[in-house]
């Protein structure tokens, strides 16, 4: 299968290995291959959503180090820009969120008293924790700032 | 009726004179509402162009070999209906991703080794003599894997597989939708066979679960979810205790 | 074509998408909510924050609970963000972005946040309750 010897072929388009010994025309993948469709491109920016959510923890990490300052030190995030990117990046976080929980239902197989569970009891499952999740996260948060 | 014409713009390639495709149009009648984009090649075919080439045979969407990129999206095109297209022109091209032979074919060599190399076929670990009768299944049974089953190497999923298009080495979605069809099926034990070459570095963690190969798919077989379920089931054989077990 | 070589499994592979996954789960259900409310409701004003006072922030940060939970987001995000942005190259058409250094180098990095966050939470405020 590895050597392709330049010869001429009399079974050319009978079958057997046509493809031998023929000279063929090497297509490239343009770079630009995922902006010719529609769903390329929202697999490219769901991939994408990693990086104003990294960037996002980033600063949360470097928040949590800012509380080693003492009082005086500390200065809460309140900055128009601030707020700014962080809408940008909430939006990719949902963006995320939906996509990946929705998939899931693609994914994970659960079977109940030997019937699988649909992927669509499933995905619905994946986004009442995504609610529940949030519930509680964003109690602590604003619950313990009193 | 008889008065429309449709348009159709076909990739020509010729090994021996072309060093790159071009393409050529070609002006025909558009005579029957039920017309599919492969009558319109056949027509081409045997009244304008004796020169064109493509592969073709049922005609009836069960033989998996007019697979081409119309209008860039890869479909069976004996199953593409030019009404859906008229009266704009119809662009026809062989499929993406794999080496040009001539005109619309494509060179299927390397689908066919990887098509091999899963081992397609019921494997028993010793084969019982043909007086024990039947292996008997039920319908849950079929039911596991019979959707995996459907598929007819048409090779769309692999004209619509980016991950495919720049990395040829990839097993691919169709392959490894089969072998998830095999490693599903209660009377195969052939999972470890099939395990080296399906959760090669090559295999299911090249896919990056795109997802077009199903969208693409003629016959519904989904092979992401096929890639994805394998995956995750790889995985809990590794992570689960006695998950590696047979 | 490779179809003839010899093939491995691929364990590597299969546990940096078993983090991969596990860290696109915790993302999707958790870090939304961190963003919407630390990112946009605090800083407006529109309710109060735990990091919007040094007081409240010091108190939930003290919280071993809080390391932890904060830990586990942390580095399963991390792992998901270094395997998705790889594969993001290579469907660039960065081909290095499949070779071994580059493996190193993205799941490092996740690593090496995760070694950093572990130094942040355990430094900057002591556990208490």
């Amino acid at each position: 299968m590895a050597t392709e010897i330049d010869m001429p072929s009399p079974h050319r388009g009978e079958g057997q290995g046509e493809g031998q010994g023929v000279k063929e025309y090497r297509w490239r993948m343009p770079a630009n291959w995922w902006t010719r469709t529609r769903h390329y491109f929202l697999y490219v920016a769901r991939e994408f959503t990693a990086v104003p959510m990294a960037l996002w923890l980033i600063w949360l990490l470097y928040e949590i180090k800012l509380a080693g300052n003492g009082p005086a030190g500390y200065y809460p995030p309140r900055s128009a820009a601030f707020v700014a990117f962080s809408a940008v990046v909430l939006l990719f976080a949902l963006y995320h969120s939906y996509t990946f929980l929705k998939l899931a239902g693609v994914i994970i197989r659960v079977k109940v008293l030997d019937r699988s569970i649909p992927p669509r009891v499933i995905v619905m499952a994946m986004f009442g924790a995504w609610a529940a999740g949030s519930v509680v996260v964003g109690f602590v948060l604003i619950w313990f700032a009193r | 009726m008889a008065d429309k014409r449709v348009t159709i713009q076909a990739t020509r390639y010729d090994p021996d004179r072309d060093s790159a495709p071009r393409m050529q149009s070609y002006d025909i009648p558009f005579y029957d509402e039920s017309m599919v984009v492969l009558d319109a090649l056949n027509y081409i075919k045997n009244h304008v162009d004796g020169s064109l080439s493509f592969r073709w045979s049922c005609r009836m969407g069960i033989c998996g070999s007019c697979g081409m990129m119309v209008n860039g999206t890869p479909k069976l095109t004996c199953n593409a209906f030019v009404r859906d297209y008229w009266p704009r022109a119809i662009h026809v091209g062989p499929l993406n991703n794999f080496p040009l032979i001539r005109d619309l074919v494509i060179d299927m060599d390397d689908f066919m080794h990887k098509l091999k190399s899963i081992k397609p076929w019921v494997i028993r670990k010793q084969e019982l003599p043909l007086g024990a009768g039947e292996h008997r299944q039920t319908n849950q049974q079929i039911d596991e894997f019979r959707q995996f089953s459907e598929c007819i190497n048409c090779m769309l999923c692999y004209a619509a597989c980016p991950v495919y298009g720049l990395n040829n080495e990839f097993l691919g979605p169709a392959a490894i939708a089969l072998a998830r069809r095999y490693n599903l099926d209660s009377r195969d034990q052939g999972l470890k066979e099939r395990l080296p070459v399906i959760g090669d570095a090559e295999g299911v963690w090249e896919c990056s679960f795109v997802g077009e190969c199903s969208v693409v798919c003629p016959k519904g077989v989904d092979p992401a979810k096929a890639i994805q379920q394998t995956k995750l089931d790889t995985t809990m054989r590794f992570v689960l205790p006695y998950g590696n077990r047979d | 074509m490779s179809t003839t070589a010899v093939r491995r499994p691929a364990l590597s592979h299969l546990f940096f998408w078993f983090l991969f996954s596990n860290g696109g789960v915790i993302t999707a259900l958790l870090l939304p909510v961190h963003v919407l409310v630390q990112g946009i409701l605090g800083p407006l004003g529109i309710v109060k924050v735990v990091d919007q006072h040094y007081d409240t922030w010091i108190r939930v940060l003290a919280n071993p609970l809080v390391k932890l939970y904060l830990l586990v987001l942390i580095m399963f995000a991390f792992f998901h963000f270094a395997h998705r942005i790889r594969y993001l190259l290579m469907d660039f058409g960065v081909h290095a972005a499949k070779t071994v250094p580059a493996q190193v180098a993205f799941y490092g990095g996740a690593a090496v946040v995760t070694l950093i966050t572990v130094w942040i939470l355990l430094t900057t405020v002591p556990i208490g309750i």
